[in-house]
């Protein structure tokens, strides 16, 4: 039973910083139309961000988390106004190939400044909590309890505020949005922010138990793409869930069955629940 | 920025080689090839080679070049970027050969290798290869020197450290790339002849997995003495990091691609690796020679050399030696004949790597050493002290 339950911890873990990123994903979206490539980048700079303000410039990792974020959020926002925006009358093709683009100018420029090799952030909080049987990395509980907070303050933000409002009335119809008097650039400029910050906080937590390098994102942006499938291209709810599905898919499918096999349940759980549910779980939520 | 400056300094080699080629009996310049990664993930591993082989070129071309048949030379060194893949490694081989005559070519990876084993007898150049695959020189290619000794020449003293401080039960939890595979498949086998058991298999991606905790308490659910891990140091220390933190009171066996050093930087300290047994870190390693060899490189590098470093810079100085035993620097077959010779006489300053011979197939042999975590501290072993 013990270890059913550290089970449903490994698949909490994983699933919160899956739907951090995906979330961010799936905002953007509702701005680009496209699945935004670069996303998994912006997480990759986030780790780097959170690094470099802890290692060398000795910040605290809550400030590193906050920096990290303001600065992502920044990078986002430019690559909004840089190459999205310019864009927005071209074809989407043009949009996934800016974004690829982006994906690998980022790559390469920290390689760059860092080099390919691993770095590590030191763990904060190195302690071990043992409940019970259960042995939880006090990292791990920092991060479900940091990225259900998170996902619960944006739910507030974008369903209790007229701010939030205006980019769920965007990502629904530009049209109309723009006919009611919202600024079109300020909702862009905003969910561009919003996104690159859940990506910068999702790669500082996940950061402590894993290792830091250029090519961090590829994995993680694969697993948001899958999770944005599976719970509907542009639905907040549907990012939510699929991150969990399939964080605990991993982390049950990794022990009872063999780590080898991990992804495969992972993607075959994704075909069987779109032969039942082509539209994923929650189909197109904000852009109904 | 790196890999610009990479490409000046390639594309400046290039034609500083060609510019030698066409004087070479004026300026009497050895080239000596080499292609390996020298941009992408594997950008680090490939340098951390490469200047192994600068660092003897220099010391050798500052000291006057050697002495072959009464005439002095000097090398040079060429260096070309493969960028880790087969097929750019033995594209390299080929012009490195045409364009500069290099008698040997270089490359730090078995994929590499193998390729350029397709052609480099034909092509009359000696290959250098940099990797433990025994594999490496069982197909009888007479021109292959492989640098360091089979990894085979682990296995026993693992286990004998291992076996008799945890116990018998093993698990495997080692990569699932080929080179872990060709490490499980020796390693597995020969535990249980010794009279051990495995009680669980599981090799994870080390390079590919966001997360190892569930496949960590897979293996610790069959409650093992003993964890055989590795792959890449950083994530072989996340595991190991992780099966301490699920309670796991055991050793570790620590495939040779995992340096304890680099491991201990990722786990904060040796604390958590203590009991565990791997290929003795360069730096942790106090034999004369090896020790003026690490300070020679501090001053030059500015850092810690690893061992692919100490192996590439013995093995340049014996085929320096090599080339004097066999009077001649363009004659592949005579030189490769003289390596074994050529190990066998350098002093222990100019062989950190301690390579003692080289096996009629073109394998090295060394003494080997491991390295035991105990207290806290890396210990060295010699493997003969065993027993094996």
């Amino acid at each position: 039973m013990n270890i059913f339950f550290q089970q449903v911890l490994n698949g909490l873990t994983l699933g919160s910083v899956y739907a951090l990123v995906a979330l961010g994903l799936t905002l953007v979206y509702g701005i680009l139309h496209i699945p935004n490539f670069a996303h998994g980048a912006l997480y990759m700079v986030g780790a780097y961000m959170a690094f470099y303000l802890v290692g060398s410039l000795g910040a605290n990792y809550w400030v590193a988390m906050a920096g990290a974020a303001l600065i992502v959020a920044l990078l986002a926002v430019l690559s909004d106004r840089l190459i999205f925006h310019r864009l927005r009358n071209a074809p989407p093709l043009h949009d996934m190939i800016a974004a690829i683009g982006l994906l690998l100018f980022l790559e390469a420029g920290i390689q760059a400044i860092w080099g390919a090799e691993f770095h590590r952030l030191a763990p904060p909080y190195p302690q071990i909590v043992r409940l019970f049987d259960l042995v939880a990395p006090a990292q791990r509980l920092i991060i479900i309890a940091a990225a259900f907070g998170l996902m619960f303050v944006l739910h507030l933000f974008l369903t209790r505020t007229l701010t939030g409002s205006t980019i769920i009335a965007m990502a629904q119809n530009r049209e109309g949005a723009s006919l009611v008097g919202i600024d079109a650039t300020k909702v862009s400029v905003l969910t561009f922010a919003i996104s690159g910050a859940l990506a910068a906080v999702a790669a500082t937590l996940f950061a402590p138990i894993n290792l830091i390098y250029p090519s961090m994102g590829h994995l993680v942006i694969m697993k948001a793409f899958v999770i944005i499938i599976l719970g509907g291209m542009g639905s907040i709810p549907g990012a939510i869930v699929g991150g969990l599905v399939i964080g605990f898919a991993e982390s049950f499918g990794a022990f009872y069955v063999s780590t080898n096999y991990k992804d495969i349940i992972a993607f075959a759980l994704l075909v069987l629940i779109l032969s039942f549910r082509p539209q994923g779980l929650f189909p197109s939520g904000a852009r109904a | 920025m790196a890999l610009w400056k990479h490409l000046v300094h390639t594309a400046g080699a290039v034609t500083l080689a060609a510019g030698f080629a066409s004087v070479a009996s004026a300026q009497e310049t050895v080239n000596i090839g080499y292609t390996g990664p020298l941009s992408g993930g594997a950008a680090l591993y490939g340098k951390n080679t490469l200047v192994g082989l600068e660092m003897a070129a220099k010391e050798i071309n500052d000291a006057g070049g050697f002495d072959v048949g009464g005439k002095k030379y000097k090398f040079n060194i060429v260096a070309l970027d493969d960028k880790y893949s087969p097929s750019e490694a033995a594209v390299n081989a080929k012009r490195l050969k045409a364009q500069n005559n290099t008698p040997m070519v270089f490359t730090p990876h078995s994929g590499g290798a193998f390729a350029i084993q397709a052609f480099n007898e034909q092509d009359n150049f000696i290959l250098g290869a940099y990797t433990s695959v025994p594999n490496m020189t069982e197909r009888g290619n007479k021109l292959t020197l492989r640098i360091p000794p089979s990894f085979a020449g682990y296995v026993q003293p693992f286990i004998n450290v291992q076996m008799k401080t945890f116990g018998k039960k093993l698990a495997m939890a080692g990569g699932d790339h080929d080179y872990a595979k060709a490490w499980a498949q020796l390693f597995g086998p020969a535990w249980t002849k010794a009279g051990g058991q495995i009680v669980a298999e599981n090799p994870m991606s080390y390079n590919k997995d966001t997360d190892f905790y569930s496949g960590v308490s897979r293996v610790l659910a069959a409650s093992p003495d003993v964890l055989f891990i590795g792959g890449a140091s950083e994530p072989t220390a996340l595991i190991a990091k992780q099966a301490r933190e699920l309670g796991f009171k055991g050793g570790f066996a620590v495939m040779d691609q995992a340096k304890l050093d680099e491991m201990a930087a990722v786990t904060g300290g040796m604390d958590m690796l203590e009991g565990s047994v791997g290929v003795l870190p360069l730096i942790y390693d106090k034999r004369p020679g090896t020790e003026s060899f690490i300070a020679k490189f501090k001053k030059l590098y500015d850092r810690n050399p690893g061992t692919e470093a100490s192996y590439h810079y013995s093995t340049l100085n014996a085929v320096a030696e090599a080339m004097k035993l066999a009077g001649s620097v363009s004659d592949p077959k005579a030189i490769h004949a003289k390596l074994s010779e050529a190990y066998g006489k350098l002093p222990p300053e100019k062989n950190p790597a301690r390579i003692t011979s080289v096996d009629e197939r073109g394998g090295t042999n060394a003494n080997i050493v491991v390295g035991v975590v105990k207290g806290g501290k890396v210990e060295t072993v010699e493997a003969a002290s065993l027993g094996q």
